[in-house]
This record gives structure tokens, sequence and C-alpha cells, in this order.
């Protein structure tokens, strides 16, 4: 028993680490998608920052600095995918795709330009654990969930408060319309474009503590394409969490989940790669309307211009 | 709304060089503007952007040798560039030219093995396995568009990593091969598609077999009633219906052989370049495919012309990287900056103006109805 408990709270321990980049950066998407600017370049943003980050830390000594290094990084490649959008009318999937390539080949480039090869970075200081008092003592849940990375701490914030801001707020409410019916919101006198650019900005900073937190909360050096496809579970998240904060955070809390399990079934009973793939079989399926379908913001995708 | 309350405002310049490129115009802005900031990237890092190009230029087709790998890195991406482009004439968007790659990829892989000695007679047989992998995979997110309304973006997104991952399973499993290495077995060279020989270095037959498939892609759009079909639904569905032209069937279509594309693309890559599947498999080649497409303007001769740019500037960033001191990954950074500005319209106006915008063609999603 004794034995089982303990593996259950590593088992939750490992799944918060997992999902903790992943709702940082469906948040984003959140942010960007509900304002009606697909954010496909989820992944990329998220690999710029990782690399600002660590960049930033490096020069520096000091983590704080690559964060704001990487949330700078985050918000001007998400200001990019804004003006491409939303400004000059490019196509949202193309220019998100265009962002993830440019994230790739930029931080390899930097990489043996800044480090003099490519492969991994130099280690920095990052953000370690920090044991919260008291609470860390429950039994079973508190070590796994109060002995973590601040930047975790910081994501417990921000689902509810996402959530919050969303729907109960004038921000919110015009973000919401902004994505569902612009001609609306124009006639009401609020500016369509620059709530997207909002929500594009607010895409960046968030899907950068994203990339933050794997490159200097659950490692502490930059590795070539660290992301390894996080971005495109986090819009899996998006969708299967039905652009809703609290369902985008269970959608990647249950995939965080299914990577934790990975290493502790035997490789028999399911093949890692069945595990890896689950994320995205199971927002197929939702998005082909199979137990209720997830639809879209309504305006999504669509440059909005004035009559 | 091609600008009736803004006659006269298009430049004199901007008319004249759409005249003369016509459709060409935002394909060559993109590439202008990309090669503007990858110079001023280049100076940034203390290194003579003049140098960097011309290295680059002469890394891509200098020399026989360099010519043979830029056809070596063409020949993926012209197919990969076809997947994007046939589905786009139908009015829908394959983003998961990667995924499918690897379906044709690990069928080759598996093929070539299981069918053994044969020789060169394997070589059709087993692309043709590669070839209905890819169909059939293409063909689950036009089943899911057409029957269950499921947007193709996104579902073509997420089946990129379960066709990588199902790869993957694949290889390390039922076709892993002997010994410490993850991966399948090596194919025969009797199997495999010869190289094109001389002093083209590495450069095969798979090239030719692009170019065939670029034929066969404009004679089917262009010279039957199915192409026809497949470009009235993406010209205007409405209409298409209308016409008695069933949408459900042309859009799994459209997106089954963008899919027999991408996979014979991936079955060309192993016999002709890897010989196996070792895993990890990094190739990279759907994702640029979208670039291909677009820079060809979905046209099926565009798309070579697209996949040449792209793999001589992969091909010569190795000349490049050697002869001066800017990374190789400056050819990525181009790439990706020409994919972000290839449909910026309003960028275009602002440079040409709009009455030649609009001579240059219509918007990017006029051809795309959802």
């Amino acid at each position: 028993m004794e034995d089982l408990l303990g593996s259950a709270g590593s088992i939750l321990e490992s799944t918060v680490r997992n999902a903790t980049p992943l709702i940082f950066a469906a948040l984003g998407g959140l942010f960007s998608e509900r304002s009606g600017v697909i954010n496909i370049g989820l992944e990329g943003l998220m690999l710029i920052s990782a690399f600002s980050g660590v960049v930033g830390a490096h020069f520096t000594g000091s983590a704080i600095i690559g964060l704001f290094a990487a949330l700078g990084a985050g918000l001007i490649f998400a200001l990019i995918h804004a003006l491409m959008c939303i400004t000059f009318e490019a196509d949202q999937i193309i220019s998100g795709t265009a962002i993830n390539l440019l994230a790739v080949g930029g931080t390899g480039f930097l990489m043996v330009t800044i480090f003099g090869s490519g492969g991994t970075s130099p280690r920095v200081n990052g953000f370690g654990s920090v044991t919260i008092p008291l609470l860390s003592d429950i039994p079973v849940v508190g070590k796994a969930l109060f002995d973590q990375s601040l930047l975790v701490y910081l994501m417990y914030l921000l689902v509810p408060v996402v959530y919050f801001v969303v729907f109960r707020t004038t921000f919110g409410l015009r973000l919401r319309a902004t994505g569902e019916v612009p001609e609306a919101v124009d006639t009401a006198g609020v500016n369509v474009q620059a709530m997207r650019y909002y929500g594009v900005a607010l895409s960046g900073l968030l899907a950068a503590f994203g990339g933050v937190y794997l490159s200097m909360g659950l490692l502490t050096a930059f590795t070539e394409n660290m992301t390894g496809g996080r971005g495109f579970i986090a819009l899996a998240a998006l969708i299967f969490g039905r652009w809703n904060p609290i369902g985008a955070a269970g959608a990647a809390l249950l995939f965080g989940f299914a990577q934790a399990i990975t290493f502790r079934v035997s490789e028999q009973a399911i093949p890692i790669e069945f595990i890896q793939m689950f994320p995205f079989v199971l927002t197929i399926i939702v998005l082909a309307g199979f137990g209720g379908r997830a639809i879209a913001p309504a305006a999504i995708g669509k440059p909005y211009r004035k009559e | 709304m091609s600008g009736s309350a803004t006659q006269g405002n298009g430049s004199a310049l901007g008319r004249i060089v759409s005249g003369i490129l016509g459709p060409l115009v935002f394909p060559v802005i993109a590439i202008l503007l990309s090669f503007i900031i990858g110079a001023v990237i280049v100076l940034a890092t203390g290194n003579n952007p003049i140098a960097a190009y011309v290295a680059l230029t002469e890394g891509a087709v200098g020399d026989p040798l360099a010519l043979g790998r830029t056809l070596l890195y063409t020949t993926p991406l012209i197919f990969t560039g076809l997947a994007v482009a046939v589905p786009f004439r139908a009015g829908l968007f394959n983003i998961g030219g990667e995924g499918q790659v690897y379906m044709g990829a690990i069928t080759a892989a598996w093929l070539g093995v299981l069918l053994g000695s044969l020789g060169p007679v394997e070589i059709p047989l087993v692309l043709a396995g590669s070839l209905l992998a890819g169909f059939l995979w293409g063909a689950i997110p036009g089943v899911l568009k057409a029957y269950f309304g499921a947007h193709e973006v996104i579902t073509t997104i997420m089946l990129n990593y379960v066709g990588i991952y199902l790869a993957y399973y694949l290889a390390n499993n039922p076709l892993r091969q002997k010994g410490p290495i993850p991966g399948t077995e090596s194919i025969d060279y009797a199997a495999r598609i010869p190289t094109i020989g001389g002093a083209l270095g590495r450069a095969n037959y798979g090239f030719f077999i692009a170019i065939l498939a670029a034929i066969v892609v404009y004679l089917l759009l262009w010279r039957t009633r199915r192409g026809f079909e497949l470009r009235a639904v993406g010209l205007s569905p409405g209409a298409a219906n209308y016409a008695g032209m069933r949408l459900g069937v042309n859009t799994v279509l459209a997106l089954a052989i963008g899919g027999s594309l991408a996979g014979l693309g991936g079955g060309v890559e192993i016999l002709g370049v890897y010989g196996n599947m070792d895993v990890p498999w990094v190739v990279n080649l759907g994702f640029n495919g979208i670039g291909v497409a677009l820079l060809g303007r979905n046209h099926p001769f565009g798309v070579v012309l697209g996949a040449l740019l792209f793999g001589g500037l992969s091909s010569g960033a190795q000349e490049m990287q050697f002869v001066t001191n800017v990374p190789l990954e400056l050819a990525d950074v181009l790439l990706a900056v020409i994919l972000l500005l290839v449909t910026a319209t309003k960028l275009v106006e602002l440079i040409v103006g709009k009455r030649a915008r609009a001579l240059a063609g219509a918007r990017l999603e006029e051809g795309l109805g959802s």
C-alpha cells in the first residue's frame, strides 16, 4: 500500500511536469484563437523562447533575466505572426508554419553563432524546485504538487486567471466576440485588429513561459528541437478542451498523465509510440464529432476588413 | 474589392513589374525580401553577405557535384510540393505531408526487404506500395472532412504525428533489424534506385520519377474530367455541387491523391537515398513542401521550380558554411522567411500597388473554399 501510494505520488508529480509546458502554450493558443487568429506556430514560439531564455541566463547568470529575454522573444515572434496575419492578411496557417520553420532554422543558426556548435547549449541557472511549507507535507499529493518549479506555481495561478479574464471581463467578452462575430464588435466601436493583436501577443508571452519551463525548469540547457512537438500537443489540448482554459488544462493533464505512465507500464503492454500518438488520435476523434463535437470560434482564420 | 476607390493608386513601376512577372509577383517579392533579410542577418553576425551568397550559389550549381546534390535535395520536395498543390486546387489544405512521407517510407522499407532480392523489378512494386500507403493515409482526413466535418488543416497536422509514431513503432518492433541499432533492415542494393552517375555524385533517378509525377499531375488536373471536377470544386464548391459533382468524393480523392504523392516521395527517399528507415528518421520534408507549393503557385511545373530553389538553397548552404563562417542553417531561415511572406497580400500591395497586385492574381484564400 505504501508502495502504491508512493508511485501514485510520483506519477502525479511527473504528470504535472509534463502538463505544465502544454498548459502554458495551450492558454496562449486560447487567447490567439479566441480572437480569431489560428496559431499553429505555438511550437516555434516555445522553441524560440526556450532558446532565448537560456541565452539571457547564460550571459547574465540570472534566470530572471533569462525569463524576460524569453518573454521578449516570444512576444516579438508572436507579433511577426500578428503582423503577417492581421495587417498583411497572409494566410494564418502558412504564417504559423513559417514561424515553426523559422524557429528551427533560427535557433540552429544562433546556436552555432553564439555557442560555437549545434546540439546542446552550456548549462545555465534555471528555475529549480521550491518546496512550499505545510502544503508539501500533505500525504501523497503534497510533494507532487507543491515541490515544483516556480513556473509550475505560476501555471496553477494562470489557469483560473485566464478563465476569469476570458469569461468574466469586458476584455474577454470583446476578445471572444472578435473571434465569433467581428462585424458586430466593429459596429460596437471596438477595434477588431487591435483585439487580435492583443490575442496573438498574449499567445507569444504564454508560449514563452512554456518554452522557458522546458529549457530552464525541466532542464537547465537548450537542446535543438527540444520542444519535440509539444506545441502541437498544446494545440491538441486546446481543441480537446474546446477552447476553454479549464478544459485545455484538463486535456493537458490527461496527455501529461499518458506520458507519465509510459515509463511505468512494460514495453509489451503498450508500446511507447502508441502513447505518444494518443493526444493526436484523441483530438482527431473529437474533431470528427464523436463524444460531442469540438467547434472552433466562427471567424477563425479569416482576415477582417472594414466595409 | 480591388481598388475601385484607388484608381491610379498603383505605381507605374508596380504595373510594369506585374505586367512582366504576372503571377510571379508574390513569389518574387517573397524571395527578394527573404534574401535582403538574410543579408542583414549575415552582416549582423560579422560576415560578408555577398561572399556568403556567392558561395551559396556555387554550392548549388557551381559544379556537377553541387548540381547533383541540388537534384538530390530537390527530388523529395517536388513530391511534397505536389502533395500540397493537388488538394489546394480542390480548395483543401494538406498540412499532413510529413506523416504521409513517413507512411510511404516505412512501406518501402518493409516491402523492399520483404520482396528480398528480385533486383530492379522490385523498384516499381515497392513504389506502388508507397503510393498506396500514402493514398490511404491521405484519404483519412478526406473522409473525416467530407463525412464528419472535421477541418482538414487540424486533422492533417494531428495525423503527421500519428504517422511518424506509427512508422517508428513498425521500424522498432515488427520490422526491426537484428543488432543494437534501432531501425529496419537494409534493402539490397540491386533493388535500390540507381544513381545517375557521371560527376553528379549521389543524385539518383528518383529526380526523373519526381518530374514524371509533376507531368502526370498536370495531365490529371487539366486534361481529365476528374481533374476538372477537382478544380471546379476548389473554385466554387456551390456551383460544382449544383452541376452534379459530388463534393464528398472529390474531397476524399483530392487529399488521397495528395497523400499518394507524398507517400511516393517517401518511398523514393528510402529506395534512392537511405536504403532503410532508422529511428529517429528526421527529414522535415512535409512542411517545406508547403513553401514549395506556394512559391510554385500550386501549379505542378511551378512546384518543380520551387523545389529546385529550395533544394538549391539547402545544397548551396553546405558549401557556404565550408567557405565562409556562415552556419548552413541560414538556408532554413531563408526558406522560412519566404514562406512567411509569400501569401502576405497587403505587403505585396504596399510594394507594387493595389492594381498591380490584382493583376498578379487573386488572394490565396479565394481558392480555398471551406
